[in-house]
């Protein structure tokens, strides 16, 4: 479930120093562990996706910057629509109309 | 798959190669699938559009593609997992935001109060992230160290700091956070390191730094000399004739490397004359020929 730091530079590809600069700018916010850091598959996508950005679309780092923070609060609010939808149909409402309703 | 590469870029077979990048770039920003986290046929359109260009972008197989010595489905990207497809796990993690839309919780209206309710009906929700600021000394960073957070509500928490820490870097404990809703579990702790400057050591990259005063006999005459490191002090030979400015290196007595190994200690040298002015070196120096003769400036005018 959880790699070293060796398991994830071998998996992403990603450079030392490039992996150095992730944690810093907290791109990367991998798990503490009692033998060091634990690194995920969730890391090693968020990996790609940053080097995607930055090597296929030209975007610089400021840009990637904006760019994931942009992505966090867009699955941010993905969770808040999923959980709105699993709530209206716990509780179908009478009527479509009155779902919203200012009151 | 096998369509026209040329077309799914959208360029004539003609195009010179930077048109081709140009055309890539502009439809992979469209359809990565990390910039469409909703839409599931954009993964396959990337999937396209990278084979496209992982042909046509590499003059080699653009050449044998254009000769018909290979098809366009000879190109095929390796199946990769987007993080999109981890962002939307229910089980919470450090990266999702509710930035984007918190205010809309805020007011008295049917829709914050809907959005309100799905909150508090995640029977099982996940406790939230909580974030501490650790300041630790230059020379912990290096060689790691054992730390104790008071919390603010009386507990404390038990860090490992590793070895090899960079300034702001995050440590995530898991489970350390707030405790969750049912079978949720607690959020994790969230800690920022913060290094303290120290006197002594600078870092830059690797390695680190540590300017060091010698006597002028040492600096003269050569000598051993100990020498302080992040895990202690060590002996040092001082080659005879050192200048301010020789740097010496203690190979190994750098900041941990993440591929084993460490980086190095650049002792910088810096003669210092006894204090206060001793007279017995004035009166040797008035008496030397040869220093008198010497001009270091020579040579060094720009």
């Amino acid at each position: 479930m959880s790699m070293s730091r060796e398991q994830f530079l071998a998996t992403s590809g990603a450079q030392v120093h490039r992996l150095e600069f992730y944690l810093e700018q907290r791109w990367l916010i991998p798990e503490a562990t009692d033998t060091g850091t634990g690194f995920t598959d969730r890391e090693v996508a968020r990996a790609r996706l940053i080097e995607d950005l930055e090597n296929d679309f030209g975007v610089n780092d400021e840009g990637i910057d904006v760019i994931l923070h942009l992505i966090d609060q867009l699955h941010g609010m993905r969770r808040a629509f999923a959980h709105l939808k699993a709530d209206l149909s716990d509780r179908p409402l009478p009527s479509g109309s009155q779902a919203l309703g200012a009151d | 798959m096998a369509e026209n590469p040329y077309d799914l870029l959208g360029v004539p077979p003609s195009a010179p190669a930077a048109e081709i990048r140009k055309a890539y770039r502009k439809l992979a920003k469209k359809h990565h699938p990390d910039l469409n986290p909703g839409d599931k046929a954009a993964e396959d359109k990337f999937k396209e559009i990278s084979a496209a260009y992982t042909l046509l972008g590499d003059a080699e197989k653009r050449k044998r593609f254009d000769a018909g010595e290979i098809d366009a489905s000879g190109a095929d990207r390796p199946p990769q997992r987007y993080y999109r497809d981890y962002a939307d796990v229910d089980d919470g993690h450090p990266y999702a935001s509710s930035a984007g839309y918190s205010d809309f919780m805020e007011d008295e209206s049917g829709f914050a109060e809907l959005l309100r309710r799905a909150q508090r009906a995640q029977a099982n929700r996940r406790g939230q992230d909580l974030r501490y600021r650790l300041p630790i000394e230059f020379v912990e960073a290096i060689t790691g160290a054992n730390k104790r957070i008071s919390l603010p509500d009386g507990g404390t928490l038990d860090v490992t700091i590793p070895p090899g820490m960079v300034d702001g870097q995050v440590l995530r404990l898991k489970g350390k956070g707030a405790p969750g809703f049912g079978t949720g579990g607690p959020g994790d702790a969230l800690i920022e390191v913060e290094i303290l400057p120290d006197a002594r050591f600078t870092r830059e990259g690797d390695n680190i730094t540590l300017e060091l005063p010698i006597s002028l006999s040492e600096a003269v005459l050569g000598g051993q000399i100990r020498v302080p490191t992040p895990t202690g002090d060590v002996t040092m030979s001082v080659p005879k004739g050192s200048n301010t400015g020789t740097t010496l290196r203690l190979r190994g007595k750098g900041a941990p490397r993440r591929d084993g190994g460490s980086g190095d200690e650049l002792v910088k040298l810096k003669v210092v004359l006894p204090k206060p002015p001793d007279p017995e070196l004035e009166a040797f120096v008035s008496t030397w020929a040869k220093g008198k003769d010497f001009n270091p400036r020579e040579g060094n005018r720009s």
